[in-house]
């Protein structure tokens, strides 16, 4: 099959929204003009919609995601770029007041399709401002969706199914895979949000593992099965809103071990949500406590000498892991 | 003002001292020692020198992403500086940081922002502060970008410097883009007028007349520090580089680009100082000197540690 990158399949996906319903536009800084997307997903397509599919925007997130959803009420299907998923913060009040609630309290006459594009994850020194995982921070809120695909396949699939969500979808991309090559059909193909992959299939302990984080536990389970006869499976849960648990729970009772790696934040993060639900739910299936191997909690610093103590790589999963044999 | 030579040489040395820190700082990121990115602010010289002199070590400041110039004359120590831009456990802020983010308590640097906008309110709370402390000595320079002036709160917090009367000089370095997007393609309101529209008292000059921002500073200094009351500075300049250290700034034209470098500050300075008999070999010594103290600063930081991790970091 043809290889492109994650940003490659990204595009893709939004471009055929785009040639088969005018109603897809984008909003956002630098994706038109200027530098067209800073991690290049909206290359070229400037030239190919116009001004009037394709919206720079002032430095103005606040705005940008009120004008996003505004514009989804009249019908529209705006995918919003958020340059940084850390600028999130800026445009807070619309995502957390006005976006996820508007089904709800309108009591369904009006629901919006959009979907806010968030680069997010460590690039290599990004620092504090510039780096951050927030998945878990949304996944508290109701009415939001959160797809975080971990490869070009599922960016393509899972972006199709974000358009036409009919609720906020919250996307998380991570600027470590922007450049990452995969299989990618050619024709458009929708990956269905709530149903979890198996990255890999295994029987001591299950890993779940999203976005970046997916390659980073793989490479672990590698090591694990070839120098300590440890075999994992890796789940990749694809959209953490809706939880794919079945999968989840269906693969722990095969293990009866569970640790959960994330680049998002320790406290409260995706492995307190999992772990708290199987703990809760299937307890009895466990041989031991379920492990959470997530950033330690502190502000995502700039050395790499202090991410790499952050931030969960090989090493520390492998470690991790074994403990628990 | 009268010609003062003492003062032009002031200027040059300080602006040189910039110019030779940044160009340092790219050799850096050139050899893949700079993590993230940083924001040169190579051609904008003039703003950050014409308006600190004017500044006390006493008065606060809050900088930019683009802001090594306003930290080394806010009185950061070079080696420092140079240590944190490369992440090396004697940077200033332990190497933690980098480039955009750094904060000096000791000269009253309260901090970069990494997040654009976000220093207009912050800015308003220390006016206020300094106004309930009755610091009356104290103001706040508070530097931001033509871009910044798009976000919301930039309208906001001069409505509150406005009503609560804070001792801010907001700066703004107008350098005419915003990263790829050229502000006038932004807004149609020029940005020194937006604070007018508060009864802020506004102006604006050449940002690439170090002399010319001098002086309108020091009136404007004079005006915050004895009335108590908000002004804003509108500098016009430019950034003869990319908006970061890799950006080659395709949506510029070569002769847009041309044009500014005749306008360089530096060289307009030592054109000044030449003019006006000032000999070559002195305008060369203090360059030497300064070459000196920015050489010793990267080897400095060249040598230092990384830091190391603890568990103390975690909050
Ligand atoms: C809230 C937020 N939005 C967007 C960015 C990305 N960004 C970094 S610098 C920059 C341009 C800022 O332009 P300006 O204020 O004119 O400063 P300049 O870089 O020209 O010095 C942008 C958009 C950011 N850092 N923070
Ligand atoms: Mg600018």
């Amino acid at each position: 099959m043809r290889e492109i990158t994650y940003s490659e399949a990204l595009r893709e996906a939004i471009r055929s929204a785009m040639a088969k319903d005018d109603k897809v536009i984008m909003i956002g800084e630098e994706i038109g003009q200027g530098y067209a997307g800073v991690f290049g997903v909206s290359k070229g397509l400037y030239d190919e919609f116009g001004p009037k599919r394709i919206i720079d925007t002032p430095i103005a997130e606040n705005s940008i995601m009120g004008a996003a959803i505004g514009a989804s009420l009249l019908g529209f299907k705006p995918i919003v770029e958020v340059m940084f998923a850390d600028f999130i913060a800026v445009c807070f009040d619309g995502i957390l007041n006005q976006a996820a609630k508007v089904r709800f309290m309108s009591n369904g006459q009006y629901s919006l399709n959009l979907v806010v594009r968030l680069p997010g994850g460590e690039g290599s020194g990004t620092g504090p401002h510039h780096s951050q995982c927030l998945e878990s921070l949304f996944m508290a809120i109701p009415g939001l969706k959160i797809a975080n695909p971990s490869n070009p396949y599922d960016a393509k699939g899972l972006m199709s199914s974000a358009i036409y969500a009919n609720d906020p979808v919250l996307f998380f991309e991570h600027k470590k895979l922007y450049k990452t090559k995969g299989d990618v059909p050619q024709e458009d193909y929708a990956i269905p949000f709530g149903k979890a992959g198996i990255a890999r299939a295994g029987k001591d302990i299950t890993i779940v593992a999203h976005s970046y984080m997916v390659s980073v536990a793989l490479a672990a389970a590698d090591e694990l099965y070839e120098k300590h006869n440890i075999d994992a499976e890796v789940i990749d849960p694809k959209t953490l809103v809706p939880l794919d648990m079945q999968t989840i729970a269906e693969s722990v009772k095969k293990t009866s071990r569970l640790a959960v790696v994330e680049e998002t934040y320790l406290r409260a993060g995706v492995g307190s949500e999992i772990g708290s639900i199987v703990s809760e739910r299937y307890m009895d299936w466990l041989d031991c406590p379920i492990k959470k191997i997530a950033s330690r909690n502190v502000p995502i610093p700039m050395p790499a000498s202090l991410v790499g103590e952050v931030i969960p790589d090989k090493k520390r999963v492998v470690k991790e892991i074994r403990e628990m044999f | 003002m009268d010609y003062d030579q003492n003062l032009y040489l002031t200027f040059l040395e300080k602006m040189y001292l910039i110019r030779r820190f940044e160009q340092k700082v790219y050799e850096f990121a050139e050899r893949g020692l700079v993590f993230g990115s940083t924001h040169l602010e190579v051609g904008e010289e003039a703003t950050a020198v014409g308006t600190l002199l004017n500044i006390k070590r006493s008065d606060y400041m809050i900088a930019t992403h683009r802001g090594h110039g306003q930290e080394l004359l806010k009185g950061t120590d070079v080696n420092a500086m140079m240590a944190e831009m490369i992440g090396k456990a004697t940077g200033i802020c332990g190497g933690r940081v980098g480039s955009m983010h750094v904060t000096d308590a000791s000269v009253n640097n309260l901090g970069a922002q990494g997040i654009i906008g976000a220093s207009f309110p912050i800015s308003v709370g220390v006016g206020l502060a300094l106004n309930l402390l009755g610091q009356k000595d104290k103001i706040l320079i508070s530097f931001f970008g033509d871009g910044a002036t798009n976000q919301g709160n930039f309208y906001e917090s001069l409505n509150m410097a406005d009503i609560w009367k804070v001792p801010v000089f907001f700066v703004c370095v107008n350098n005419l883009y915003g990263m790829g997007t050229a502000y006038c393609s932004t807004c149609n309101i020029e940005i020194y007028k937006k604070a007018t529209f508060f009864n802020i008292k506004s102006d604006y000059c050449d940002g690439n007349d170090v002399a010319a921002v001098y002086n309108k500073s020091k009136e404007i200094i004079d005006y915050v520090r004895t009335k108590r009351l908000p002004a804003l500075l509108e500098l016009k300049t430019y950034r003869t580089i990319g908006h970061s250290a890799f950006d080659k700034h395709p949506y510029r034209t070569k002769e847009e680009i041309e044009d500014w470098k005749k306008k360089d500050p530096i060289k307009r300075t030592e054109d000044i100082l030449l003019k006006n008999g000032t000999p070559k070999e002195k305008i060369d010594k203090l360059k030497k000197r300064i070459d000196t103290t920015v050489d010793d600063a990267a080897a400095f930081a060249a040598q230092s540690p990384y830091p190391v991790y603890d568990d103390s970091l975690e909050q």
